[in-house]
């Protein structure tokens, strides 16, 4: 009986949250700390228009796949207000080559640090890449987990349609 | 219903009908059975709810039993948290991280089975540049000790932590302090456990510029024994210790070279700590390790075993471009902070190392690794390449590890005579004393150098390459060889100690300047040879199939025979006979074993939902997460299955 009251109550919110799994639900404002020492947060970075939030870390090879294609959009839409958030999960054994990183490939999208993933177990984030699209109004407009070569069209054509639908 | 769930379930219906809840959530879902007779099923749920001013997390397992760790069926981890203004409440299972860790660094990292959250509250205020955070409550870190799967040696925690930190974005400096009343658990004692009182306090600052960079950190640590005896007595003081930690990084154009350095110095020993050992470094404290997080596979497998406790170390890694090409070129060399030498086959007395860099001599058990990579993409970035060079030499123990001077000892005896006449009576008498003298003399200074370690080396190359077509195909290979040698060697005039002369042996006593030079590798094998390759097709946000074959010519150690033989091997090795039945399937061919073949197909059900599938057998081996290692079981012809989602 015990777990079957434990069960009930997430099955429930399973059930209820199946039809929104890649979309849906509110972004919580969550403080974060940028490379540069800066602190911000997510709904600041909100105001001008979308973000695409993505975790990483410098030994993750996927991640570092996917992380040209995104500074890539970063750039190309940053006149329509949208940005990349890039929060990175490396611990304290690889934490001060994260900006050594950076700066190799000229990269120019905004870099968070989550060394203990503060910020990546709030958003479900522990899965290597993981992106996860926001509207100006912090609506959830898509989840992605992984990264295969090729995905980046799946990836620039869903910022085109947030990026249209901000502009709108 | 424990209390943590009745008031998750009250707080979780009170929300769920407001406007201003949001809310996410992940599944993972894995099971592995395998002719190994383990057969593992995981399931973890982790919700996060937002509601105005608070947040809470509840993490639910159903694991019977996990891969590794104890079978649960319950709330796993929870927390509730409330922030306004300038205030931040947690209640539940905390963890936090401040400065680099020497002196908190929670993680709940369960492919180590290693977790040092603790449960009870945390207190934050923030204003400005100012920050002020408190930690109450208690923990118990489990360590995998005997046995591979279950963690059998317990340590618990009562700890109170403050930090007062100055955040001036470009400037930082953090102050922290961490006690713990710890019951640390003993096996191999007639006690079952002792009390012990750690107090820490630590201090660490930053200043970042555009070019150049600097974070260090130091803490001083003493820890302090309960008195059984006397127990409202004072407490017997038993180890102290301190920890230093610098990273220095420059960057110009686009390139940036990082410069770490450590020195971790809480206890020393000649032999390896074990978790019988006390008063040391405590888990909270989970360091920057100076070496690479790799991620090829057989350079996983030869990396370092961190010494937290007596540690001393330098990496530099530079990260760049040139010509279209990524560059990494990483040099780490670490080592113990002591010398150790062997008066005895016994006593063993050690001297500081001169100056701060790590030693090079064997007796500080010194480990080198350098790493040089090199990678780009070509034809409009749909080819990618990746080539790399990894060299890691370890001196893993010292057997025996002498240079000094003795002199042989000769003794020799006489006999010495004295007469003496006595009247008696009137009778004379003649008595004849005698006395055996000894005399000892000694040879002159002599050198003996007595020296025996293990040292293990490799190099390895792992090699990427992967094409994307444009029609969202893509095929990849990895590609990733290994040379690895262990051995023993012997160094000097002597290989041996004489207990009762108490002195060390020469091997040609008529010459004592002829030295010798002897390599003896482990079970005989002078090299192991270990190749892994993998072949990888995908079609873009819908599938794709892994094959994985991994080889090695023999085993340092322990075999792991694969006693079983199933037809995704039979394919790979066009062994037919299989096909037509006149293989003996549970008594495979020679040309099967040190093998290891497998077959994994993942499918995207939607963008956040994947399941995958493996068939096969994994070759098990070290596995380090966090400074952290264990050893992973090989999976022997089974199937592993996986599911995760977020929503």
């Amino acid at each position: 009986m015990k777990k079957l009251l434990i069960i009930i109550p997430f099955m429930m919110l399973v059930l209820i949250s199946a039809e929104r799994s890649e979309t849906g639900g509110k972004i919580p404002d969550l403080k974060i700390k940028l490379l540069d020492g800066k602190k911000t947060s997510i709904h600041t970075l909100l105001e001008d228009g979308p973000l695409l939030i993505d975790f990483w870390a410098t030994w993750c090879k996927p991640c570092k796949k996917v992380m040209k294609h995104l500074d890539k959009y970063h750039n190309k839409y940053e006149e329509n207000g949208f940005k990349v958030l890039m929060v990175n999960q490396d611990t304290p054994r690889s934490v001060g080559k994260v900006k050594s990183y950076i700066k190799s490939q000229n990269y120019s999208f905004y870099v968070g640090l989550d060394p203990n993933q503060k910020i990546a177990k709030k958003l479900n984030g522990l899965i290597m890449p993981t992106l996860i699209l926001v509207d100006t109004n912090g609506t959830i407009l898509w989840r992605h987990q992984g990264y295969m070569p090729g995905e980046e069209v799946e990836i620039e054509s869903k910022i085109q349609s947030a990026v249209g639908f901000s502009i709108n | 219903m424990s209390k943590p769930l009745l008031l998750f379930i009250s707080f979780f219906i009170t929300c769920l009908f407001a406007e201003d809840l949001s809310y996410n959530a992940a599944i993972t879902s894995k099971f592995g059975d395998n002719y190994n007779f383990y057969t593992y099923t995981e399931n973890r749920f982790d919700l996060n709810i937002f509601y105005k001013d608070f947040q809470s997390w509840i993490q639910y397992e159903y694991s019977n039993p996990p891969d590794i760790g104890f079978p649960i069926n319950d709330i796993r981890k929870f927390r509730i948290e409330y922030g306004h203004d300038n205030y931040t409440v947690k209640l539940g299972d905390i963890y936090e991280f401040w400065g680099r860790g020497l002196v908190l660094n929670q993680i709940d990292d369960q492919t180590t089975n290693f977790d040092n959250g603790i449960r009870g509250m945390f207190l934050g205020y923030e204003k400005g540049w100012f920050s002020f955070n408190h930690i109450n409550g208690n923990s118990n870190i489990w360590n995998l000790v005997e046995s591979s799967r279950t963690p059998d040696y317990k340590n618990t925690h009562n700890v109170s932590a403050n930090q007062i930190f100055f955040d001036l974005n470009s400037a930082s400096l953090g102050l922290s302090h961490l006690s713990s009343k710890e019951n640390h658990e003993l096996k191999f004692d007639l006690r079952d456990s002792v009390s012990v009182f750690h107090n820490m306090k630590g201090i660490y600052g930053s200043w970042i510029l555009d070019n150049v960079d600097i974070f260090v950190e130091y803490v001083d640590k003493v820890s302090t024994e309960k008195n059984n005896i006397y127990p409202d007595g004072p407490l017997d003081s038993l180890k102290s210790g301190h920890g230093v930690y610098l990273n220095f990084n420059i960057y110009a154009g686009n390139w940036g070279l990082s410069t770490e350095y450590k020195r971790y110095a809480f206890d020393k020993g000649h032999s390896s700590f074990t978790p019988d050992d006390y008063g040391n470094r405590i888990a909270f404290q989970t360091m920057p390790t100076l070496v690479r997080e790799q991620n090829s596979t057989l350079l996983g497998r030869v990396t370092h075993q961190f010494n937290f406790n007596d540690e001393r170390g330098v990496q530099l890694s530079l990260t760049g471009s040139i010509l279209n090409l990524d560059v990494i070129a990483q040099y780490a060399h670490l080592s113990r902070n002591d010398e150790w030498q062997s008066q005895t086959l016994f006593n063993w007395v050690d001297t500081a190392i001169d100056g701060y860099l790590p030693g090079s001599n064997p007796s500080v058990l010194p480990y080198w690794e350098n790493y040089f990579e090199i990678s780009g993409s070509q034809l409009n970035d749909n080819l990618y390449y990746k080539l790399g060079r990894g060299n890691n030499r370890d001196i893993l123990e010292t057997m025996r590890y002498f240079k000094g001077e003795q002199q042989d000892r000769i003794m020799s005896s006489f006999w010495e005579y004295d007469t003496t006449y006595i009247d008696l009576y009137g009778y004379e008498y003649t008595i004849i004393d005698s006395t055996e003298n000894f005399d000892t003399s000694f040879t002159d200074f002599y050198t003996v150098e007595s020296k025996m370690w293990q040292e293990s080396k490799s190099i390895t190359y792992p090699l990427e390459v992967s094409y994307l077509f444009n029609n969202g195909y893509s095929v990849s290979i990895n590609f990733e060889y290994q040379e690895k040698q262990l051995r023993n060697i012997s160094k000097g005039n002597s290989k041996s100690y004489n207990i009762s002369d108490s002195l060390w042996v020469l091997i040609n006593p008529e010459n004592p300047d002829s030295n010798f030079t002897e390599y003896v590798n482990q079970n005989n094998i002078d090299t192991q040879f270990n190749r892994m390759f993998s072949l990888t097709i995908g079609k873009a946000s819908k599938w794709s199939a892994s094959l994985n074959y991994d080889q090695t010519n023999a085993f340092f150690r322990q075999a792991t025979v694969d006693p079983y033989y199933n037809p995704l091997e039979a394919l790979i090795f066009g062994d037919l006979k299989y096909f037509t039945g006149k293989r003996n399937k549970v008594d495979p061919p020679d040309f099967i074993q040190k093998k290891w073949v497998s077959l994994e197909l993942a499918y995207n059900l939607t963008s956040s939902q994947r399941i995958s599938i493996l068939y096969g057998s994994l070759q098990g081996g070290l596995f380090c997460s966090n400074g952290v290692c264990r050893t992973i079981e090989p999976f022997n012809d089974g199937i592993k299955l996986s599911y995760s989602a977020i929503f």
